[in-house]
């Protein structure tokens, strides 16, 4: 079943490169096979089962042996994993629209979405990225390798690095 | 002579390349060989300095292209001992040259096309194609000669088979093959594409009628291939392909065909590669074809052994001497795609797997594929070793 989650991986990579396109193709062919009760005959779960395997034949050989054998088994506990995340994040993203709380109406729980209104609300964050940004610490540009100076590198930036 | 293999390695600049911090140990030459630096420099020296048509513009250029072409040709008839130059046509691959041959000889209805079971797409399809006009086709068991014999009858105008099986290196005992079809009356077409560049060929020895083989595989440029033939029936092949160059003259209504070998030349050639395929021989001969061979047949021979010892099932005769650098074979219980995926991944080592364009055989046979190692002068005793230990620990995968 290591084809599904193939699916997803390429099918979203696939939007932004056509080299992958064919690979979601080729999952999407092997998983509506499997659908039907059919062989997968695209042979990309047997190149998928052979690169995980052959990598890690040379940092275990028992774990290899062991992802080697139990592959199918490995493949269904990812793809459990897999749809069970994305229907939680289906409800919490409705969650969200519709209510403004991932965990639904009147939570006062955490949520990882509400970081993502304040982006969205907040003029001064979509425009000010640098470190004049009213998010950005004087601690965290006059630090070299710390997220603001490094990662939002600019004119504004720099400047506050060398006053800081 | 003993071959210096790391000096020969240091021709090949692929092999400075690392993948995952880790050389690569290419084993594939079986499908396209690796590229020596005097093949990619003589392509890179057409491009950069006389990049024009031969046999055609009478400027600077186009004679120095001419002249290059020219000599390639040369070096192919001294390559393969053939009596004439124009004995050698420049084909794209084995495929074309095979395809050339089949629909341009005068096969009448009922006449029969002998093949053997282990034969290529390349020589099994046209002869499948030619069924629609009536030719009939028969198959003898590869390497088998009193199944060849028994199945050489009298209607039997066409021989076509390999001289080294692709899927297993099973060497065809191709020269009592040709001396009892010239006893029969029947023309010869040898599909030399797995044994030139690691067998000699000496197509006067052979008496051979018409012999194929593609550059790709003998370290020259992909696009490229050679057809040998006798001269007398290349004159009395029908043209197959005609357009640019292969014309002396034409009218709205007819036209005066060409002389050998650019009758069967067609449109403009790829010069690049024709250069590059003449530089590539060049190189195979200093080398030494038979130093080749004995180095290829000492590396099958090591591999071989571990393999019978490891249990492993390999395709074809078991004995090293009886088969080419080519070893197939399939591990009980590892689909063979898996195989090479994880020879790949674990190591570089780069292998084919599949049916290898036999599937016909495979059919039969009723064998899914094989993995196969296909080995070439760059290989080192210390790449085997590794590949053996890899092996090793492939199996005990299961």
């Amino acid at each position: 079943m290591i084809c599904l989650i193939a699916l997803v991986v390429f099918g979203i990579l696939g939007i932004f490169s056509v080299a992958y396109r064919k690979i979601a193709l080729e999952a999407f062919d092997c998983v509506f096979r499997r659908l039907t009760i059919r062989k997968c005959t695209s042979g990309l779960d047997k190149r998928l089962k052979s690169q995980i395997t052959g990598r890690l034949m040379n940092k275990s050989p028992k774990i290899a042996r062991f992802t080697y054998k139990n592959f199918e088994l490995i493949s269904w506990t990812f793809t459990i994993i897999m749809v069970v995340s994305l229907v939680y994040s289906g409800i919490g993203a409705y969650n969200f629209v519709m209510y403004g709380n991932c965990n639904g109406e009147n939570s006062q729980e955490a949520c990882v979405y509400n970081g993502l209104s304040d982006v969205f609300n907040n003029d001064d964050l979509k425009l000010n990225v640098g470190c004049e940004s009213p998010l950005c610490q004087n601690e965290d540009c006059g630090c070299e390798g710390e997220i603001n100076c490094q990662e939002k590198r600019g004119a504004l930036c720099d400047k506050a690095c060398e006053e800081s | 002579m003993t071959l210096n293999i790391q000096k020969i390695r240091e021709d090949f600049p692929i092999y400075k390349k690392l993948i995952n911090g880790k050389p690569i140990s290419y084993m594939d030459s079986a499908c396209v060989s690796l590229k020596p630096i005097q093949v990619i420099d003589a392509i890179n020296k057409y491009y950069n300095e006389f990049p024009a048509c031969g046999g055609r513009s009478e400027h600077s250029f186009g004679k120095k292209v001419t002249g290059a072409v020219n000599n390639a040709r040369k070096i192919i008839q001294n390559f393969l001992n053939a009596k004439k130059v124009n004995e050698i046509i420049f084909t794209k691959n084995s495929t074309e040259g095979i395809n050339l041959i089949t629909n341009s000889l005068n096969l009448q209805e009922g006449d029969v096309v002998l093949t053997s079971d282990k034969e290529h797409n390349s020589v099994l399809l046209p002869i499948q194609l030619l069924k629609e006009k009536g030719i009939k086709h028969k198959i003898f068991k590869f390497g088998d000669i009193d199944d060849f014999e028994e199945k050489l009858t009298k209607d039997v105008k066409l021989v076509s088979t390999a001289h080294i099986s692709n899927l297993d290196g099973t060497i065809n005992p191709i020269e009592e093959i040709i001396s009892l079809s010239h006893e029969n009356n029947s023309l010869v077409l040898i599909d030399a594409a797995q044994s030139a560049g690691h067998n000699k060929i000496n197509v006067r020895k052979l008496n051979v009628d018409f012999l194929v083989f593609s550059g790709h595989k003998v370290f020259g440029p992909s696009g490229t291939g050679i057809l040998y033939g006798k001269l007398d029936l290349l004159k009395e092949l029908k043209p197959f392909i005609i357009g640019g160059n292969t014309v002396k003259d034409s009218t709205y209504k007819n036209y005066e065909i060409e002389d050998v070998p650019e009758r069967f030349e067609a449109g403009l050639q790829d010069y690049a590669g024709i250069i590059g395929l003449g530089e590539a021989i060049k190189y195979l001969e200093n080398i030494g074809i038979n130093n080749i061979e004995m180095h290829e047949y000492q590396l099958n021979k090591l591999i071989s052994q571990a393999f019978m010892e490891l249990g492993i099932e390999i395709l074809g005769d078991l004995d090293p001497e009886k088969r080419s650098a080519i070893i197939s074979f399939n591990i009980k219980g590892m689909d063979f795609h898996e195989v090479a995926g994880i020879l790949n991944e674990s190591s570089n080592i780069m292998i084919r797997s599949g049916r290898h364009c036999v599937h016909s055989w495979f059919n039969a046979n009723n064998i899914e594929g094989s993995a196969r190692i296909s080995l070439s002068v760059y290989n080192t005793e210390e790449e085997c070793e590794v590949l053996i230990k890899e092996i090793k620990k492939i199996k005990n995968l299961i």
